[in-house]
């Protein structure tokens, strides 16, 4: 079958070399059409308010070059949110990463039964189904001063006082991390999971007629074999991580005084509060920079795997 | 396989139910759009899209009812676009940017200068005048280089809440009437439950503000000012210095409920009503709320307390729902048209009288009988004080309060070494707006 | 000696797994309790853990009012039509990736990467002018392509690596029949890569669910209006309905609840089978 078809094909495809030449891009079109109108030039109009002076309130914005940049760059609340940004993005990803790894190999285990995984696989998803809005509004009224978590805490006396979790300026960046790292999770464990099943039971098979405990099998075999996943894993979470605005917005709007401000937070201010789009825009096309070097590095990797 | 001919048959009607619904709903809007331009083609009669965050805050379907008589009045339709308040304020603002904006809209008295500046919304000190509308009947105008943006339908006075019950188990007899007796008064509480605060000051960065209602309030209602003839006078303000550093020593006696850097208007209003907060400023509007949360809640209303010595009339913070016309309506004397019957002395009324509020209109005489006891109390302290608010019509006011906040929560957590430093500090931050 | 290392082993999971499950399912569950509490109960100290006036009220009220009902309807409606154009349009580049070889491919490839990248609260002024000028502003096409363009480019990127696992031979076998490029797609590459496109369909429903800016700012009148706007409605300036807002968001997550159970088996089997090399 296999032999009769090589030696049809070079016929079939010399008379359609014209149309195979455009065949893929009629495939694309629609895609490519969608993305051009509604996102590319969108992209290009928020990269041509950076160089102009304050647009839309100003009826005749001038051109300013890279003022506004200079402007962004050296404004010391912009170092403030990048620190946190960092501490933000890099804490929930590790934590993210480890948790979800944790609880794909709780799930996993073969000492349990398929209902009982069943059940703890949806507890688990649980906090990867509600809108960050709502994750928000919920943990505010759990982590009032006067609310559940602190009752829990001071009948267990596991402390003395009420915390005040959000606006203390020594605990709001690491309670609102924690809080991402609560809805981000469940993307890891999931894929995580789905990874696990992919790998050979040859290979631990294997493993173990040499010898190798759980911990050297884990290293050795597990985690080699989900790095393709766990890099895009990563790569994709550290793209939406340092997006991240309603959550941090609707808990600590980037208080108490900046010890919450992220970028994302910071350019909403700078276009929402002081109407200052043009520095918005600025602010944006950085993080767009940062992003596009970062994606370019994904594609990258993602074709030398293929 | 079989599975998969279950998963083939699942998409299947999927796509097919959805197709139907889509269908059904292009089908459906439509035939409703060309309904309307059709009654715009062959009766003249115009349709006024009324953007604003007041429906949700009356009595429900009282707003529609007020539109309505309007259209049986006039002849022009009124679509009522309701929204909560931030939401309102995140679609005009974007209305402003894309020409979006509804023909007439409610506006914070802290959007005005920003809209009036980007010319999205209209002048209408020219409209009236074409119109030849007295305007001696308007309580306040909202304005922007000497035209009007803005006029106030009705007016919500921000007076102190008091819980009767803590005060009297603490032992505290009269309400205060000075900055010294609040302190006492809140110590006499903090002493007698520590689990109860005197005060509460919502500082969240989110929506600060907490610096006008809670803050700033201190400073207007013993008469002193934040401005001088327009422009900032933080800097070397004596009255002002003394309102913070009485609002630090609130802070250093711990008479401040817990959480104050993140809290919201709404958790402080929560707070009250679970008596855990005795004294609180904030608006009357929220009278039946904290009435339907806690029916057993004695409390009841005082003015701000002032400074010692002060004898002049008591000042009392107002906020207000303005309105005022998109720059992009196409039908601007209809809109005033409007906006003229909102304001007038019965339709006024009414209106106040359904949302707890004061009227816009000076005649217009609100029926509160059938209003909360405690309401025609605040009523009456709102009549013998004096109202205002600095931050109405302000460049950019919401940010003005913000670093005003942030300096503040410096100033107490001891960054700021002293009181004229941190006003020195603001006043730096908020001149360039006024440029 | 083994049987009780297994059952110290089978212990210690069972422990991990409770702790897990409490950190996992804790603030959900109070989420559930407060949404049949009166308001007030839900700011008390100490916490009323069940309510002694416990009601479905909240749930009543918002089943009873047409407006919130529609935001239900909406939100289905725009999120289905998302989902089947997403992988309809997703499937069509994704076999174009797959199976052809063409120039600019890598670039278009990289942008469709990095586009991903922008914070969509920054595109929020330029794309509502956009959505004006085309005049889509207030309509279900507003919110539906902007929710495509959003889910398209990862829909793509992991199509593509679900039909690179399929070998070539087997849509050719179709094509050397006499069959079209299109029946070869239709008829052998989409059934046999079905777990892949629920797990892309699903994550394009979850987004596409849960958006809030852009429903808020692209529509006008509350009947266009989706299920994360209609929560936030009911945070007044002068009345919050906390009980309401919980039952909405319980209610809200329902149908991702149950897509998630439905299609667990798929859901887990295919999630990452895109990216992983087989």
């Amino acid at each position: 079958m296999a032999k009769i078809n090589t030696s049809v094909r070079p016929v079939k495809m010399k008379r359609n070399t014209c149309r195979r030449l455009i065949t893929p891009y009629i495939y694309l079109l629609p895609t490519i059409v969608l993305m051009l109108v509604l996102l590319i030039i969108p992209i290009i109009m928020v990269i041509r308010y950076s160089f102009y002076d304050n647009v839309i309130i100003n009826k005749n914005p001038v051109f300013v070059g890279l003022e506004n940049y200079t402007k962004v760059l050296t404004d010391t609340a912009f170092h403030v949110a990048v620190k946190n940004t960092l501490f933000f993005v890099f804490v929930s990803i590790i934590a993210h990463f480890l948790i979800g790894m944790v609880f794909a190999m709780l799930l996993n285990t073969r000492y349990l039964g398929n209902a009982v995984k069943g059940i703890f696989r949806v507890v688990y998803a649980l906090p990867w189904m509600f809108t960050a809005s709502v994750i928000a509004i919920s943990w505010r009224v759990m982590l009032n001063p006067n609310g559940v978590l602190n009752y829990l805490l001071m009948n267990s006396h596991l402390i003395g006082e009420k915390l005040e979790w959000l606006s203390s300026r020594d605990f709001a960046l690491i309670t609102v991390t924690v809080i991402n790292i609560w809805s981000g999770y469940p993307f890891y464990m999931i894929s995580i999971l789905a990874g696990l099943q992919g790998i050979s039971t040859d290979l631990y098979e294997a493993s173990a007629l040499d010898g190798a405990n759980a911990v050297q099998t884990f290293f050795r075999i597990t985690i080699p074999q989900l790095k393709p996943i766990l890099i895009s894993l990563l790569m994709l979470d550290f793209v939406w991580t340092l997006q991240q605005f309603a959550l941090i917005w609707m808990t600590t709007g980037g208080g108490p005084i900046n010890a919450t401000e992220t970028i994302s937070t910071y350019i909403y201010k700078q276009g929402f509060s002081k109407y200052q789009y043009s520095m918005a825009s600025t602010g944006a096309t950085i993080l767009l920079v940062v992003c596009t070097v970062i994606g370019i590095f994904y594609v990258r990797q993602q074709k030398a795997r293929d | 396989m079989k599975s998969r001919t279950i998963m083939k048959k699942v998409v299947s009607t999927a796509i097919v139910s959805i197709m139907t619904l889509s269908l059904a709903a292009c089908g459906g809007s439509p035939s409703s759009e060309g309904g309307e331009a059709k009654s715009e083609d062959d009766g003249k009669s115009v349709t006024l899209e009324f953007q604003q965050w007041w429906g949700p805050e009356m009595p429900e379907g009282t707003l529609k009812e007020i539109c309505d008589d309007f259209t049986k009045e006039s002849g022009i339709g009124i679509e009522l676009l309701s929204n909560p308040y931030a939401d309102t304020k995140t679609q005009v603002a974007a209305g402003a940017a894309a020409g979006t904006m509804a023909d007439v809209v409610g506006l914070d008295g802290s959007w005005v200068y920003d809209f009036a500046k980007q010319g999205s919304i209209a002048n209408l000190t020219e409209l009236m005048e074409d119109d030849g509308y007295d305007d001696s009947q308007l309580s306040a105008q909202i304005q922007f280089e000497g035209n009007t943006y803005m006029i106030p339908v009705v007016n919500f006075a921000y007076p102190m809440y008091a819980n009767m019950d803590i005060l009297k188990a603490a032992g505290v007899t009269e309400l205060p009437a000075t900055r010294e007796d609040f302190v006492k008064a809140c110590e006499a509480i903090k002493a007698y439950d520590s689990s109860i605060a005197g005060f509460a000051i919502p500082l969240s960065t989110e929506s600060p503000n907490g610096i006008q209602n809670q803050v700033m309030t201190w400073l207007w209602a013993s008469g002193d000012s934040m401005l001088e003839s327009g422009k900032p006078n933080l800097s070397g303000n004596k009255e002002l210095e003394e309102v913070v550093d009485f609002v630090k020593e609130l802070f250093d006696k711990d008479l401040i409920a817990a959480g104050s850097y993140s809290m919201v208007e709404s958790d402080m209003v929560e707070e009250f009503t679970n008596g855990r907060v005795a004294f609180m400023i904030d608006g009357v509007s929220h009278l039946t709320m904290i009435k339907d949360g806690n029916p057993e809640l004695d409390f009841a209303y005082t003015t701000v307390p002032v400074k010692s010595g002060y004898s002049g009339t008591v000042g009392m913070e107002a906020a207000n729902w303005g309105i005022g016309i998109a720059e992009n309506c196409e039908h601007k004397k209809e809109a005033l048209q409007f906006v003229e019957y909102l304001l007038s002395p019965e339709v006024n009324a009414k209106m106040a009288a359904l949302a707890n509020a004061f009227p816009g209109n000076t005649k217009a005489e609100p029926d509160y009988s059938k209003s909360d006891e405690l309401f025609v109390e605040a009523y009456e302290l709102y009549q013998q004080c004096e109202t205002i608010n600095e931050f109405t019509g302000l460049p950019t006011s919401e940010d003005l309060m913000r670093s005003f906040e942030e300096q503040l929560q410096l100033y107490l957590d001891g960054d700021t070494a002293s009181v004229s430093e941190m006003l020195e500090e603001t006043q730096k931050l908020w001149e360039p707006a006024f440029e | 000696m083994i049987g009780k290392k297994k059952i110290w082993v089978q212990a210690l999971i069972v422990v991990l797994l409770i702790i897990g499950a409490v950190w996992a399912g804790f603030p959900v569950v109070w989420m559930i309790l407060n949404s049949f509490k009166p308001n007030a109960e839900i700011f008390a100290w100490p916490p009323v853990w069940i309510s002694e006036s416990f009601s479905f009220h909240a749930y009543k009220e918002i089943f009873t009012n047409p407006e919130q009902v529609r935001f239900f309807m909406n939100s289905y409606l725009i999120t289905g039509v998302v989902v089947i154009l997403t992988l309809l349009i997703g499937i069509l580049a994704s076999y174009a990736f797959s199976r052809f070889d063409f120039a600019g491919k890598n670039v278009i490839n990289t942008i469709i990467v990095s586009v991903q990248a922008v914070p969509p609260i920054t595109l929020l002024i330029p794309y509502l002018s956009l959505v004006v000028t085309i005049k889509l502003y207030n309509t279900y096409w507003a919110l539906i392509l902007t929710y495509m363009v959003f889910t398209l480019p990862y829909a793509v990127l992991m199509t593509t690596g679900y039909f690179n696992t399929l070998p070539r031979e087997l849509d050719e076998a179709v094509m050397i029949d006499g069959g079209s490029r299109l029946r070869a797609l239709w008829n052998v590459l989409v059934p046999t890569s079905i777990p892949g496109l629920v797990s892309v369909g699903m994550y394009t429903f979850m987004q596409a669910y849960n958006e809030y800016l852009f429903a808020l700012a692209l529509t006008k009148t509350n009947d266009m209006r989706t299920v994360p706007v209609g929560i936030n409605l009911l945070m007044g300036q002068h009345a919050y309905e906390w009980n309401q807002m919980m039952a909405m968001s319980v209610l809200g997550s329902l149908p991702i609840l149950l897509l998630f159970l439905f299609f667990q088996k798929y859901f887990i089997a295919g999630m990452t089978a895109g990216s992983v090399k087989n």
